[in-house]
């Protein structure tokens, strides 16, 4: 298929979408799920109603904060359980625990432990980033190719030059992807705790869902749709600029 | 010696064992207001057990789960399969499916309450949520990676049809049919609690709350743990399914 027509299927189904969303708006109401036309007309209002924009800055930073320590700290614990047999098998029991618990039911707990302030949102962010990143971090660290570094031991490199020059830039696709993955389940972890405690923008959906009409609702899940997607394009696109030898087919589906 | 004392058999035993020594170590540390030990779960972990309110809840618990989840493979499997045969259809619907992938789930919550309620109707709308895009993404890859000689050879003796369907697609789609499966369960566990807090608190999500507001750390990490657990099963039973289903895919990867 040309590139052309990929695009313009796209539209077209883009088209579809937005129509289908029109009519059945119109079907249901605004009560029940408000037209795509009313979303787009009623979307000022609920910028300026519910100050959005400054709610999702907000809300973004504290993502930023939590997201940002748990790809350190899951980049360093990954590399290191790939790398070594013993710290593996001494922590994969209690990583694979952590990767299952839901984040929902952590909240309750965490409001006990940080309360209802930057902390609990950093920690309930962290803890849904933090096993992705570890998990494809690992996985890109066990498969690093033995003859790299052999090659590199047989140029003599140390140890430390063998890391940086050697496995760093064979994990480097993986660490990426890692950390997409990772974001996206970031974002759906400050949703959830937001939500939860009716803050920042979280709160604004919360907020949103008990009005009679759904525009507002509507209005923000579309927005921070556009933020999810926007973002990770951008890491997307920043993996193409940075690794161009990184190929999308090796994208590990999480 | 060195490798076989690093292998999973003897080290994961140990690792449990040193986890919840440390584990217990901090609790001695960590204010009881914030913090269990151990020893002090599992006791509430039996003490729930044995008066039968912890199986209960349970049984609750995986009602909507169950339902929400099957309903979420009966339609994934199909809509994937058909979506994916055509690539002008599944170029036409990526962009959209990712763009509502991109949606935290739970942000969907306030509609579910418009549409469905509080009770049983909301809970096994927010598990289809959680779990049909994760299961459709799958079946999609899958049905999009089948090799195009085995659709020639297929097309050269003449099978078409529903035949071609059964003999053909849906065997050669298997593996990421189950990884959808599996990723889908473990989603659906998730949704499970998720929806038990959002909407009004039964079962699971009523004893965590419960136990949380009264500062009862120990029932709280109990409820958890077993959340956990559950999920850890419900995948650990998806691949033993699939390997039963399918023995001829050896999975090498998590």
């Amino acid at each position: 298929m040309s590139r052309g027509k990929a695009w313009a299927l796209r539209l077209a189904g883009i088209a579809v979408f937005v129509l289908a969303w029109e009519i059945a708006g119109r079907i249901f109401g605004d009560a029940l799920f408000a037209p795509f036309s009313a979303v787009i007309a009623g979307f000022p209002a609920t910028v300026r109603d519910y100050h959005l924009f400054a709610e999702l800055a907000g809300s973004l930073r504290q993502l930023l904060l939590g997201y940002l320590l748990g790809c350190i700290v899951g980049i360093v614990l990954g590399i290191m359980m790939g790398r070594s047999a013993l710290l593996d098998g001494l922590l994969q029991p209690w990583v694979s625990m952590m990767f299952v618990t839901s984040i929902a039911s952590l909240v309750p707990l965490f409001i006990i432990t940080f309360g209802f302030g930057l902390m609990f949102r950093v920690a309930i962010v962290f803890m849904a980033a933090v096993w992705y990143v570890l998990l494809v971090t690992y996985h890109g660290a066990r498969s690093v190719s033995p003859d790299l570094l052999q090659t590199a031991r047989a140029f003599e490199s140390s140890r430390v030059q063998t890391f940086f020059k050697v496995m760093l830039p064979a994990l480097y696709p993986y660490i990426l992807v890692g950390m997409r993955i990772g974001l996206a389940h970031a974002i759906r972890a400050m949703v959830i705790a937001e939500m939860y405690v009716i803050v920042g923008f979280g709160g604004v959906v919360y907020n949103a869902g008990v009005e009679i009409s759904t525009v507002s609702l509507l209005g923000a899940l579309l927005t921070i749709m556009l933020v999810g997607v926007a973002l990770n394009e951008a890491l997307k696109w920043f993996a193409q600029r940075t690794a161009p030898w990184y190929s999308e087919r090796q994208q590990l589906s999480n | 010696m060195r490798a076989s004392l690093t292998r999973p058999l003897v080290l994961y035993p140990v690792s449990i064992v040193l986890g919840l020594g440390v584990w217990e170590a901090l609790a001695r540390v960590i204010p009881k207001a914030l913090f269990a030990p151990p020893s002090a779960v599992l006791g509430r972990l039996a003490a729930m057990t044995a008066d039968g309110s912890l199986p209960a809840a349970l049984l609750g618990s995986v009602q909507h789960m169950l339902v929400g989840y099957l309903l979420a493979v009966l339609l994934a499997i199909p809509v994937g399969i058909i979506v994916g045969r055509s690539t002008a259809i599944a170029t036409a619907v990526e962009p959209i499916l990712n763009a509502v992938y991109a949606i935290p789930p739970v942000a969907f919550a306030p509609f579910f309450v418009i549409w469905f309620g509080l009770y049983f109707e909301a809970r096994v709308a927010l598990v289809f949520a959680m779990c049909f895009f994760e299961i459709l993404i799958n079946v999609l890859q899958g049905v999009r990676n089948i090799d195009r000689g085995l659709l020639d050879a297929a097309r050269s003796l003449d099978l078409t049809g529903f035949a071609l369907y059964r003999k053909v697609v849906i065997p050669a789609a298997s593996p990421f049919i189950f990884t959808g499966l599996r990723v889908g369960i473990g989603r659906a566990v998730n949704a499970m609690i998720t929806a038990e807090l959002f909407f009004s608190a039964v079962y699971l999500g009523q004893m965590l709350k419960t136990s949380s507001n009264a500062f009862d750390i120990a029932s709280t990490f109990a409820v958890i743990l077993v959340v956990s657990l559950f999920g850890l099963a419900c995948q650990e039973a998806m691949r033993l399914a699939e390997r039963f289903v399918i023995p001829w895919h050896h999975e090498s990867t998590a």
